[in-house]
Protein backbone atom coordinates (compact mmCIF):
# COMPACT_ATOMS: atom_id res chain seq x y z
CA UNK A 1 0.00 0.00 0.00
CA UNK A 2 1.41 3.34 -1.05
CA UNK A 3 0.85 6.34 1.21
CA UNK A 4 -1.30 9.14 -0.22
CA UNK A 5 -0.33 12.83 -0.14
CA UNK A 6 -2.09 13.33 3.23
CA UNK A 7 -0.21 10.47 4.85
CA UNK A 8 3.11 11.66 3.40
CA UNK A 9 2.53 15.19 4.74
CA UNK A 10 1.64 13.80 8.16
CA UNK A 11 4.71 11.56 8.15
CA UNK A 12 6.96 14.50 7.22
CA UNK A 13 5.46 16.65 9.98
CA UNK A 14 5.78 13.85 12.55
CA UNK A 15 9.36 13.17 11.48
CA UNK A 16 10.29 16.84 11.98
CA UNK A 17 8.55 16.85 15.38
CA UNK A 18 10.35 13.67 16.50
CA UNK A 19 13.71 15.02 15.30
CA UNK A 20 13.11 18.28 17.20
CA UNK A 21 12.32 16.40 20.41
CA UNK A 22 15.11 13.82 20.05
CA UNK A 23 17.50 16.63 19.18
CA UNK A 24 17.43 18.04 22.70
CA UNK A 25 17.70 14.94 24.84
CA UNK A 26 17.96 11.34 23.81
CA UNK A 27 18.45 8.30 26.01
CA UNK A 28 20.40 5.35 24.68
CA UNK A 29 20.10 1.73 25.74
CA UNK A 30 22.92 -0.48 24.50
CA UNK A 31 22.16 -4.09 23.65
CA UNK A 32 24.97 -6.63 23.26
CA UNK A 33 23.73 -9.53 21.13
CA UNK A 34 26.93 -11.53 21.19
CA UNK A 35 29.62 -9.04 20.26
CA UNK A 36 33.29 -9.42 21.16
CA UNK A 37 32.94 -6.31 23.44
CA UNK A 38 35.20 -4.04 21.40
CA UNK A 39 32.12 -2.18 20.13
CA UNK A 40 31.16 -1.79 23.81
CA UNK A 41 34.60 -0.37 24.57
CA UNK A 42 34.17 2.23 21.85
CA UNK A 43 30.65 3.04 23.07
CA UNK A 44 32.00 3.42 26.59
CA UNK A 45 34.64 5.86 25.30
CA UNK A 46 31.83 8.18 24.23
CA UNK A 47 31.36 9.08 27.91
CA UNK A 48 35.07 9.86 28.32
CA UNK A 49 36.20 13.51 28.48
CA UNK A 50 37.52 13.58 24.91
CA UNK A 51 34.20 12.71 23.27
CA UNK A 52 31.87 13.81 26.09
CA UNK A 53 28.63 12.52 24.60
CA UNK A 54 26.52 14.40 27.14
CA UNK A 55 27.43 17.78 25.63
CA UNK A 56 25.27 16.75 22.62
CA UNK A 57 22.27 15.77 24.74
CA UNK A 58 22.76 11.99 24.52
CA UNK A 59 22.61 9.93 27.70
CA UNK A 60 22.96 6.24 28.49
CA UNK A 61 20.21 4.57 30.43
CA UNK A 62 20.24 1.06 31.93
CA UNK A 63 16.53 0.45 31.24
CA UNK A 64 14.86 0.00 27.85
CA UNK A 65 11.69 1.56 29.29
CA UNK A 66 13.57 4.86 29.61
CA UNK A 67 15.29 4.62 26.22
CA UNK A 68 14.59 6.34 22.90
CA UNK A 69 17.37 4.66 20.97
CA UNK A 70 18.50 1.04 21.00
CA UNK A 71 22.19 0.73 20.13
CA UNK A 72 22.60 -2.91 19.10
CA UNK A 73 26.00 -4.58 18.74
CA UNK A 74 26.89 -8.14 17.79
CA UNK A 75 25.63 -10.67 15.25
CA UNK A 76 22.37 -11.43 17.12
CA UNK A 77 22.87 -14.89 18.58
CA UNK A 78 19.69 -16.96 18.31
CA UNK A 79 19.56 -17.54 22.09
CA UNK A 80 19.12 -13.76 22.46
CA UNK A 81 16.23 -13.38 19.99
CA UNK A 82 13.47 -13.25 22.60
CA UNK A 83 15.41 -10.90 24.90
CA UNK A 84 16.13 -8.53 22.00
CA UNK A 85 12.45 -8.48 20.97
CA UNK A 86 11.39 -7.84 24.58
CA UNK A 87 13.90 -5.01 24.99
CA UNK A 88 12.58 -3.44 21.78
CA UNK A 89 8.93 -3.85 22.81
CA UNK A 90 9.63 -2.40 26.27
CA UNK A 91 10.83 0.89 24.76
CA UNK A 92 8.24 3.67 24.50
CA UNK A 93 7.61 5.03 21.01
CA UNK A 94 8.86 6.76 18.94
CA UNK A 95 12.02 4.65 19.02
CA UNK A 96 15.10 4.22 16.89
CA UNK A 97 17.17 1.06 16.42
CA UNK A 98 20.82 1.50 15.43
CA UNK A 99 22.84 -1.53 14.28
CA UNK A 100 26.47 -0.98 15.26
CA UNK A 101 29.58 -2.66 13.93
CA UNK A 102 30.39 -5.12 11.15
CA UNK A 103 28.88 -8.08 13.08
CA UNK A 104 25.51 -6.36 13.33
CA UNK A 105 25.62 -5.53 9.62
CA UNK A 106 26.36 -9.10 8.52
CA UNK A 107 30.06 -8.69 7.84
CA UNK A 108 31.50 -11.30 10.19
CA UNK A 109 29.12 -14.21 10.87
CA UNK A 110 26.96 -15.93 8.30
CA UNK A 111 23.52 -17.14 9.41
CA UNK A 112 23.88 -20.55 11.05
CA UNK A 113 22.15 -22.52 13.83
CA UNK A 114 23.73 -20.24 16.45
CA UNK A 115 23.51 -16.71 15.06
CA UNK A 116 21.12 -14.79 12.82
CA UNK A 117 24.16 -13.02 11.35
CA UNK A 118 22.49 -9.60 11.16
CA UNK A 119 20.50 -7.48 13.59
CA UNK A 120 17.78 -6.69 11.03
CA UNK A 121 16.80 -10.38 11.02
CA UNK A 122 15.12 -9.70 14.38
CA UNK A 123 14.71 -5.94 14.92
CA UNK A 124 13.59 -3.18 12.52
CA UNK A 125 16.88 -1.30 12.07
CA UNK A 126 16.73 2.43 11.23
CA UNK A 127 20.42 3.33 11.06
CA UNK A 128 23.46 1.20 10.24
CA UNK A 129 26.93 2.17 11.53
CA UNK A 130 29.72 0.20 9.80
CA UNK A 131 33.17 -0.34 11.29
CA UNK A 132 35.02 -3.04 13.17
CA UNK A 133 34.76 -1.51 15.68
CA UNK A 134 33.15 1.81 14.70
CA UNK A 135 35.32 4.51 16.28
CA UNK A 136 33.69 6.89 18.78
CA UNK A 137 33.70 9.52 16.02
CA UNK A 138 31.83 7.14 13.72
CA UNK A 139 29.36 6.44 16.54
CA UNK A 140 28.82 10.18 17.10
CA UNK A 141 28.21 10.54 13.37
CA UNK A 142 25.75 7.62 13.48
CA UNK A 143 23.86 9.10 16.43
CA UNK A 144 23.70 12.44 14.59
CA UNK A 145 22.30 10.69 11.52
CA UNK A 146 19.81 8.76 13.70
CA UNK A 147 18.29 11.94 15.15
CA UNK A 148 18.44 13.79 11.83
CA UNK A 149 21.05 16.31 12.99
CA UNK A 150 23.74 15.22 10.52
CA UNK A 151 23.32 14.45 6.84
CA UNK A 152 24.50 11.00 5.82
CA UNK A 153 27.42 10.89 3.41
CA UNK A 154 27.24 7.28 2.25
CA UNK A 155 24.99 7.70 -0.83
CA UNK A 156 27.54 10.15 -2.26
CA UNK A 157 30.56 7.90 -1.73
CA UNK A 158 31.84 5.74 -4.58
CA UNK A 159 34.81 3.98 -2.93
CA UNK A 160 36.71 4.78 -6.10
CA UNK A 161 40.06 6.47 -5.42
CA UNK A 162 40.08 10.20 -6.21
CA UNK A 163 40.54 11.20 -9.85
CA UNK A 164 40.77 7.61 -11.10
CA UNK A 165 37.54 6.89 -12.90
CA UNK A 166 38.95 5.33 -16.08
CA UNK B 1 47.96 24.32 44.11
CA UNK B 2 48.33 20.89 42.52
CA UNK B 3 50.47 20.79 39.42
CA UNK B 4 47.84 18.94 37.34
CA UNK B 5 45.49 21.90 37.77
CA UNK B 6 47.99 24.36 36.30
CA UNK B 7 48.88 21.90 33.53
CA UNK B 8 45.20 21.48 32.72
CA UNK B 9 44.66 25.24 32.52
CA UNK B 10 47.63 25.63 30.20
CA UNK B 11 46.61 22.86 27.80
CA UNK B 12 42.98 23.92 27.73
CA UNK B 13 39.90 21.87 26.91
CA UNK B 14 40.47 18.27 25.80
CA UNK B 15 36.96 17.65 24.50
CA UNK B 16 36.66 17.29 20.74
CA UNK B 17 34.52 19.76 18.77
CA UNK B 18 33.26 16.98 16.52
CA UNK B 19 30.71 17.02 14.82
CA UNK B 20 30.81 20.84 14.59
CA UNK B 21 34.49 20.76 13.58
CA UNK B 22 36.70 17.93 12.33
CA UNK B 23 38.65 15.93 14.90
CA UNK B 24 42.43 15.66 14.49
CA UNK B 25 42.49 11.95 15.41
CA UNK B 26 40.18 11.06 12.49
CA UNK B 27 43.10 10.71 10.07
CA UNK B 28 44.61 7.88 12.14
CA UNK B 29 41.51 5.66 11.97
CA UNK B 30 41.48 2.45 9.94
CA UNK B 31 39.08 3.07 7.08
CA UNK B 32 37.54 0.96 4.29
CA UNK B 33 39.39 0.74 0.96
CA UNK B 34 38.96 2.91 -2.12
CA UNK B 35 39.66 1.17 -5.41
CA UNK B 36 41.44 2.35 -8.57
CA UNK B 37 39.43 0.94 -11.50
CA UNK B 38 42.33 1.79 -13.87
CA UNK B 39 44.53 -0.74 -12.06
CA UNK B 40 41.83 -3.22 -11.06
CA UNK B 41 42.21 -6.28 -13.28
CA UNK B 42 40.08 -9.37 -12.93
CA UNK B 43 43.05 -11.27 -11.54
CA UNK B 44 43.60 -8.67 -8.80
CA UNK B 45 39.87 -8.60 -8.04
CA UNK B 46 39.81 -12.37 -7.58
CA UNK B 47 42.89 -12.22 -5.38
CA UNK B 48 41.28 -9.55 -3.17
CA UNK B 49 38.05 -11.55 -2.94
CA UNK B 50 40.02 -14.62 -1.82
CA UNK B 51 41.94 -12.75 0.91
CA UNK B 52 38.88 -10.89 2.24
CA UNK B 53 38.02 -12.53 5.57
CA UNK B 54 34.34 -11.61 5.36
CA UNK B 55 31.66 -11.28 2.68
CA UNK B 56 32.63 -7.66 1.89
CA UNK B 57 33.98 -8.36 -1.61
CA UNK B 58 32.38 -10.31 -4.44
CA UNK B 59 32.27 -10.17 -8.21
CA UNK B 60 29.30 -10.00 -10.61
CA UNK B 61 28.80 -8.84 -14.21
CA UNK B 62 32.26 -7.31 -14.68
CA UNK B 63 32.03 -5.39 -11.42
CA UNK B 64 33.70 -5.79 -8.07
CA UNK B 65 30.92 -5.48 -5.51
CA UNK B 66 32.10 -3.88 -2.29
CA UNK B 67 29.88 -3.94 0.79
CA UNK B 68 31.29 -1.23 3.06
CA UNK B 69 28.94 -2.39 5.84
CA UNK B 70 30.56 -5.81 5.92
CA UNK B 71 34.10 -4.41 5.67
CA UNK B 72 36.19 -4.57 8.83
CA UNK B 73 38.93 -2.31 7.38
CA UNK B 74 41.50 -5.06 8.05
CA UNK B 75 43.63 -3.93 5.08
CA UNK B 76 44.24 -7.40 3.59
CA UNK B 77 43.00 -6.34 0.14
CA UNK B 78 45.41 -3.38 0.26
CA UNK B 79 48.27 -5.80 1.05
CA UNK B 80 47.22 -8.16 -1.75
CA UNK B 81 46.89 -5.38 -4.35
CA UNK B 82 48.75 -2.28 -3.14
CA UNK B 83 48.47 -0.53 -6.54
CA UNK B 84 44.72 -0.91 -6.87
CA UNK B 85 43.67 -0.11 -3.29
CA UNK B 86 44.14 2.86 -0.95
CA UNK B 87 42.37 3.71 2.31
CA UNK B 88 39.39 6.04 1.82
CA UNK B 89 40.02 7.96 5.03
CA UNK B 90 36.24 8.04 5.35
CA UNK B 91 34.75 7.09 8.72
CA UNK B 92 31.38 8.88 8.52
CA UNK B 93 29.59 5.90 6.98
CA UNK B 94 26.41 5.75 9.07
CA UNK B 95 23.37 5.38 6.85
CA UNK B 96 19.60 4.95 6.98
CA UNK B 97 19.71 2.72 3.89
CA UNK B 98 21.67 -0.53 4.16
CA UNK B 99 21.78 -0.91 0.36
CA UNK B 100 23.61 2.44 0.07
CA UNK B 101 26.69 0.79 1.60
CA UNK B 102 27.00 -1.68 -1.30
CA UNK B 103 29.01 -0.16 -4.16
CA UNK B 104 29.91 -1.39 -7.65
CA UNK B 105 33.53 -0.95 -8.79
CA UNK B 106 34.12 -1.52 -12.54
CA UNK B 107 36.86 -4.07 -13.33
CA UNK B 108 39.39 -3.12 -16.02
CA UNK B 109 38.49 -4.46 -19.47
CA UNK B 110 35.11 -5.82 -18.40
CA UNK B 111 32.89 -2.72 -18.66
CA UNK B 112 29.40 -3.30 -19.95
Amino acid sequence: MNPGPDETATATRLRAQIAAQFGRSLHIRTLDTGSCAVCEQEIRLLSAPHYDLHRLGFFFTPAPRHADLLLVTGPMVRAFTLAARKAYEAMPGPKVVVATGACALGGVYRPDPFVHGTVDAVLPVDVWIPGCPPSPLALLNGLGVAVGRLAEKTPGLTFIAGGDRS
Amino acid sequence: MPLWFIRGLRRGVVTTRYPARPDASATALPTPPAFRPGKLTRELADRMISVCPGPALSRADGNLIFDAGACTACGRCALAAPDAVTPTGEFELATTDRAALVKMIPILGEER
